[in-house]
C-alpha cells in the first residue's frame, strides 16, 4: 500500500490497491510505448490553459498524435478537440466509456479490441479516481494511467501531487518528447 | 406441507386484503398488493438486464463485521463469502433504507402529531382539482386512504418492509448483488410510500395549499431578513414545529416583530404554511448562516441538520433548541420543565435544550429571541475587516485539499486580502457549506466569516410549494407528453451539493424555455430562484407556474418528491386509464415505456437522495447526477451498441427488436451541466413518440448538443430515428445526410411497447392496453 495522499482528501484510499507513483517522463513513455492499444479518456478540465497560456487540452492531443492514440473525448471536448484538427474517436462519457472498457470482449473505440492501458486526463478528481476504481476492481485486464496534476491511488500507475504547475507541466513536455522519440 | 403453506398465504393475502378494504371495488385488486421484496423481483431483475449495476467501490475492503477488515481486492471474497459486488449492493440497500426510514419516520412522527391534533378520522381531501389523492400508495398498497389514520396503514407497512430488508444486510444473509439491487430498488419504492403519506398528512394536517398552481411567492436569501428584529431559524424538514411557531406569533399578534426564517426543507414547509415565513436558503447555506450569527434562536428538527449545531451556536451567541427526538445532541431534555425556568437558564446561562413539546418549544424560542436579540451584536463584516483578516491567509493550499467541491478559497482569500472581491464572490457560488477548509486552516483563517464579503445580500423569489400536481393538468398534458410532443418533464430535486449552485437555474430556464415541463423540489426549489436574468427576474417570476409546457413547479420539500412519481403514475392511471390499484408493475412499465420524463439531482448528498432516485429508476424514470454522485458507488447504465432494445408490441403481440436505447440509462452521472442537459433532452426520448414528438424531442437533442458539445450531429443520432419523419425540420438536410452516408435503414416505430410479455412476470400483455 502506498502511503501517498492524494492531494484531494476525498480522494484518500480506504484499502490495499493503490497506484505507483511515477515520476520519471520516460518511464511513462515506456509504459504507453509498451501498450499494445492505449487508449487517452480526456476530461473538461484540459479546456483549462497551463501557465504558459497553451490550452491542457493540447499537451493531450500532441501525446494522442506522438503514438496515434485513440482518444475519448468525454462531457464538453468534442467540439474543443475538432477545433484544434483532431477527430475524437469516441465521445463517451467517462462512467460510459469505464462501462465498457469493463468488458474484456469490448472491441474498443477503433473496432480492433479492447484496450489495454487507458490514460485519464482532465476528469475532476473524485469521478476521475471513482471512474478508476471500477477499472480497478472490474477490468483486470487492463491498466490505467492519468497525467493530471494530482495522484489518483485508484490508478494503476499515477503522477504524484506535483505543488508547482511549472513541474508537472515540464513533465508532460518531457512524456510528449520521449514518445515522440519512440522511447 | 403445500396445504399449509398455502393455508399461511391465504391468511396473510386475507390479511392484506383486510389493510386495504379490498371488498371496495374502487377498481379490481392488482397483483402485487403491499408487496414484499420477492413481489417485484422480477421487474428489477428485468430493468437491470438493460441496465445493469455500474459498481465504483469507494473501499478495497469491508469492515461491517469482527471477521474483517477483509479485503475484497481481484476477485477475493471476505470471510462470510461476500464478494466486491454484494457488498456494493449491500452498502447501496443500507443507504437507500437510511433515506427511506428518514422520510417513513418523518411521516410516522408528523402523523401521530396530526392525529393527535385533530383525530385519525380527519378526512383526506386536496381540493377539487385532485381525486387521486395518493397515486404511490394506491399503486403500491392498493389502499385509497381516506383518512389520516388510513396513512398510518401505509407507514407502518413500510415500518415493517424496513425491517425485512435491512435484516438482509446482517453478515451471513444476501450474497447476490442484483438481489440486493432488488431490495434497494423495494427500499426505494417504499420511500416514495412514505413521502406521500408524510406530504399528504401535512397537506391536510397544516391546511398546506392544494388543488392551486398560483400559490404565492415568498422571498428568499439573507438579504431579506431584518436583522435588527429578533431572528427565530428553523433548520431541518419537520414542520411540526414550526408551524406553531407561526401559530405562536399569530396569536401574539407579533408576526411584524420577529423574523422566522428557515433553511433546508423546513424553510419550504415553514412557507407552505405562512408566505410571511423566508427562505434563507438550501441546505450549502446552512454553516454560513449559523456562524453569522444572525439567528437569535435556532430550533432543530430532523435530517441534514448540522450535527454540531449546539457548538457552532454557542460560539456566536445564538441559542439552540432541539426539537425532535432523532436530533438530542446530548442536550438536557426540557420537556416537562417550568416553560419560566427553560427561557431563564437559555437567556442568563446561554443554555441550549431538547423539547420535545413543538408548543412548549415554539413559546421558548420566541421569548428568548426577543429577549437576547437585543443584547447581540449582528454585524456583517466590512469590505476593510475582510481584508484585514484575509491578511493572514498564506495561500497554503490545504483549504483546497480538504474542499468537497475541489477549489481554492485560498486564491479567493488571497484576492480579498488585496481588495479585490470578484473571486470569493465567484467561489461562494462553488461552496457546499461544510467548513472543513476552516477547521484546517493552520493560520486559523475566519474563512466564512470573510466570506460574507462574497455572499450576496441580494433578495430573491421563490414560489411556495404547492403539493400534487392535479389531475386536472394530467389530462391536459398526458396526451402530449406520451406522444412527445411535450418534450418531457424535467424534475430537478435533491441536495445542494452541486458543482456550481447557478447551474440549477442555468438549467431550469433552458428547459422552460423550450417548453419542457419543469418540477422542483428540496434544496433544488429553492436554488432555482437564486438567481436572477437580465430583467431582475427570477425563473419563479419568468415562467408560469402551472404543470405545462414551459411551466416551472416547485412542488415542495423533500417528501414532495412522491407527488413526481405520483404524477407519472397519474399520467398512466387518469390519461392511459390503466388500473393502478397494487398494479405497480404495470405502472412502472408504462412510465419507462411512455412518459418522457427525466429526474435531475445535481447535487445529491445524502442517502434520501439515493433513495428517492432509486426509487425513481424503479418507476422507469431516469435520473441524471452531478459529479459527486459518482461517490454513491453504483448507477445503472445500458451498454447502447450492445444491450436488449427489445420490447413487446402489445398491439401486435409480437416482440420487436427496436436497437432504440431509450431511455439510454436511468441512473447516470455527469461531469457538467452541459453535458448534463443535452444527455437530460436525450433521456425524454421513449419508444411510444409519435414522429411529431419524436421530431421535437430530437430537435431539442440536437440543438443542445450543438448548443454545448460540438458542431456536429450526436454521434448516436441514428439510433433515435426512427423513420424519416422523425427527422426535426431543422436538421433535415444535415441528418438525412448523415444518415445516407452511414447507411441507416429505417425502422417501424412500435405501435404499443411494454417489457411485460419479454419476461417471466404474474401481469398478462393484456393488462397493458388500455
Amino acid at each position: 500500500m502506498s502511503a501517498v495522499i492524494p492531494f484531494h482528501r476525498v480522494n484518500v484510499l480506504t484499502g490495499l490497491k493503490a497506484a505507483r507513483v511515477v515520476e520519471d517522463a520516460t518511464e511513462y513513455a515506456n509504459l504507453i510505448g509498451k501498450a499494445k492499444r492505449p487508449l487517452l479518456v480526456l476530461g473538461p478540465l484540459l479546456l483549462r490553459s497551463s501557465t504558459e497560456g497553451k490550452l491542457l487540452l493540447e499537451y493531450a492531443l500532441d501525446i494522442a498524435r506522438a503514438r496515434n492514440i485513440p482518444i475519448c473525448a468525454t462531457e464538453t471536448l468534442p467540439g474543443k478537440v475538432e477545433e484544434l484538427g483532431a477527430k475524437p474517436d469516441s465521445s463517451y462519457d467517462a462512467v460510459e466509456i469505464v462501462n465498457a472498457l469493463k468488458d474484456p470482449a469490448w472491441k474498443g473505440v477503433r473496432k480492433e479490441g479492447n484496450h489495454d492501458l487507458v490514460i485519464f486526463f482532465g476528469i475532476r478528481s473524485d469521478l476521475g479516481n471513482q471512474s478508476l476504481s471500477v477499472l480497478k476492481h472490474y477490468a483486470p485486464h487492463l491498466k490505467t494511467m492519468t497525467l493530471c496534476k494530482y495522484y489518483f491511488p485508484n490508478a494503476s500507475y499515477s503522477l504524484p501531487n506535483f505543488k508547482k504547475d511549472e513541474k508537472w507541466q515540464a513533465f508532460l513536455e518531457s512524456l510528449i518528447d520521449n514518445l515522440k522519440k519512440g522511447v | 406441507m403445500a396445504e399449509v403453506a398455502e393455508k399461511r398465504l391465504s391468511i396473510k393475502l386475507q390479511e392484506i386484503h383486510k389493510l386495504i378494504r379490498a371488498e371496495i371495488p374502487w377498481e379490481p385488486v392488482g397483483p402485487t398488493p403491499m408487496p414484499e421484496p420477492p413481489d417485484l423481483r422480477s421487474w428489477d431483475m428485468r430493468l437491470m438486464k438493460t441496465y445493469a449495476p455500474w459498481y465504483a467501490p469507494f473501499c478495497d475492503v469491508c469492515c461491517l463485521c469482527t471477521y474483517g477488515k477483509c479485503d475484497l481486492t481481484g476477485g477475493k471474497r471476505g470471510a462470510c463469502g461476500i464478494d466486491l459486488s454484494a457488498q456494493q449492493g449491500r452498502i447501496i440497500l443500507l443507504a437507500c433504507l437510511m433515506g427511506c426510514s428518514a422520510h417513513a419516520a418523518h411521516g410516522g412522527h408528523i402523523l401521530e402529531y396530526l392525529i393527535e391534533k385533530h383525530g385519525p378520522d380527519k378526512k383526506i381531501d386536496l381540493g377539487p382539482f385532485i381525486e387521486i389523492e395518493a397515486p404511490n400508495i394506491r399503486t403500491v398498497l392498493g389502499l385509497k386512504p381516506e383518512t389520516l389514520g388510513d396513512l398510518k396503514v401505509a407507514i407502518e407497512y413500510v415500518y415493517k418492509e424496513i425491517a425485512h430488508l435491512l435484516d438482509s444486510t446482517h453478515t451471513g444473509q444476501e450474497g447476490s448483488y442484483l438481489d440486493y439491487e432488488s431490495k434497494a430498488l423495494h427500499a426505494s419504492m417504499l420511500d416514495h410510500v412514505g413521502m406521500e403519506a408524510a406530504d399528504l398528512a401535512q397537506i391536510v394536517g397544516f391546511n398546506y395549499p392544494s388543488s392551486v398552481a398560483d400559490v404565492p411567492l415568498v422571498e428568499m436569501g439573507w438579504g431579506a431578513i431584518d436583522k435588527t428584529k429578533p431572528v427565530v431559524l428553523v433548520s431541518g424538514h419537520n414542520p411540526a414545529t414550526s408551524t406553531v411557531v407561526v401559530d405562536y406569533l399569530r396569536e401574539h399578534d407579533l408576526e411584524d416583530n420577529v423574523e422566522l426564517c428557515g433553511i433546508c426543507c423546513t424553510a419550504l414547509e415553514t412557507t407552505r404554511y405562512s408566505d410571511r415565513a423566508k427562505i434563507v436558503g438550501p441546505l450549502s447555506r446552512q454553516l454560513f448562516f449559523m456562524r453569522a450569527g444572525i439567528a437569535d434562536v435556532i430550533m432543530t428538527d430532523e435530517q441534514c441538520i448540522r450535527t454540531d449545531t449546539p457548538q457552532e451556536a454557542s460560539k456566536v451567541g445564538t441559542a439552540v433548541i432541539a426539537c425532535l427526538d432523532k436530533a438530542m445532541y446530548g442536550l438536557e431534555d426540557a420537556t416537562d420543565m417550568d416553560t419560566e425556568d427553560i427561557v431563564r437558564r437559555m437567556v442568563e446561562n446561554k443554555e441550549h435544550f431538547a423539547i420535545l413539546d413543538s408548543t412548549k418549544a415554539a413559546e421558548v424560542a420566541v421569548r428568548v429571541a426577543m429577549e437576547i436579540a437585543p443584547q447581540r451584536r449582528k454585524q456583517w463584516i466590512t469590505t476593510d475587516e475582510a481584508t484585514e483578516l484575509a491578511k493572514k491567509c498564506t495561500n497554503c493550499g490545504i483549504c483546497e485539499q480538504v474542499c468537497p467541491n475541489l477549489f481554492s478559497i485560498g486564491e479567493g482569500i488571497t484576492e480579498v486580502a488585496k481588495g479585490n472581491f470578484d473571486l470569493i464572490k465567484k467561489q461562494f457560488n462553488l461552496c457546499i457549506g461544510c467548513g472543513k477548509c476552516e477547521q484546517e486552516c493552520p493560520n486559523h483563517v475566519p474563512i466564512f466569516r470573510i466570506m460574507q464579503v462574497g455572499a450576496s445580500m441580494e433578495t430573491w423569489k421563490a414560489r411556495v410549494g404547492r403539493g400534487p400536481v392535479m389531475d386536472t393538468e394530467i389530462r391536459n398534458v398526458g396526451a402530449p407528453i406520451t406522444l412527445g410532443t411535450i418534450p418531457g418533464v424535467i424534475a430537478l430535486v435533491g441536495c445542494s451539493n452541486y458543482p456550481d449552485i447557478d447551474d440549477i437555474a442555468d438549467m431550469v430556464d433552458e428547459f422552460a424555455r423550450r417548453k419542457y415541463i419543469v418540477v422542483l423540489t428540496g434544496c433544488a426549489a429553492m436554488v432555482a430562484g437564486m438567481k436572477k436574468d437580465a430583467n431582475g427576474l427570477t425563473v419563479y417570476e419568468k415562467y408560469p407556474p402551472d404543470f405545462d409546457a414551459g411551466g416551472v413547479v416547485n412542488i415542495g420539500s423533500c417528501v414532495s418528491n412522491a407527488h413526481i412519481s405520483g404524477a407519472a403514475i397519474k399520467i398512466a392511471n387518469i390519461f392511459a386509464a390503466l388500473p393502478l390499484r397494487a398494479n405497480y408493475e404495470v405502472m412502472a412499465d408504462y412510465v419507462l415505456n411512455r412518459v418522457g420524463a427525466c429526474g435531475v439531482a445535481w447535487g445529491a448528498m445524502s442517502q434520501k437522495a439515493a433513495s428517492i432516485g432509486t426509487g425513481f429508476n424503479r418507476l422507469g424514470v431516469p435520473v441524471v447526477l452531478g459529479p459527486h454522485s459518482a461517490k454513491y458507488r453504483r448507477l445503472f447504465l445500458s451498454r447502447k451498441e450492445e444491450d436488449d432494445w427489445r420490447v413487446m408490441d402489445a398491439r401486435k403481440r409480437e416482440i420487436v427488436d427496436t436497437g432504440e436505447p431509450s431511455p439510454e440509462h436511468i441512473a447516470y452521472v455527469a461531469e457538467t451541466k452541459e453535458k448534463a442537459m443535452v444527455m437530460i433532452a436525450k433521456l425524454c426520448i421513449r419508444k411510444n413518440d409519435t414522429p411529431q414528438g419524436r421530431g421535437i424531442k430530437l430537435n431539442h437533442y440536437v440543438s443542445l448538443y450543438k448548443k454545448y458539445i460540438a458542431k456536429g450531429l450526436p454521434p448516436d443520432i441514428q439510433l433515435f430515428v426512427r423513420r424519416d419523419a422523425d427527422i426535426p425540420l431543422v436538421y433535415k438536410k444535415e441528418i438525412r445526410a448523415y444518415l445516407q452516408e452511414i447507411g441507416w435503414q429505417p425502422k417501424e416505430p412500435v405501435g404499443l411497447p411494454t417489457l411485460i410479455g419479454t419476461y417471466p412476470s404474474k401481469v398478462p400483455l393484456d393488462a397493458v392496453i388500455h
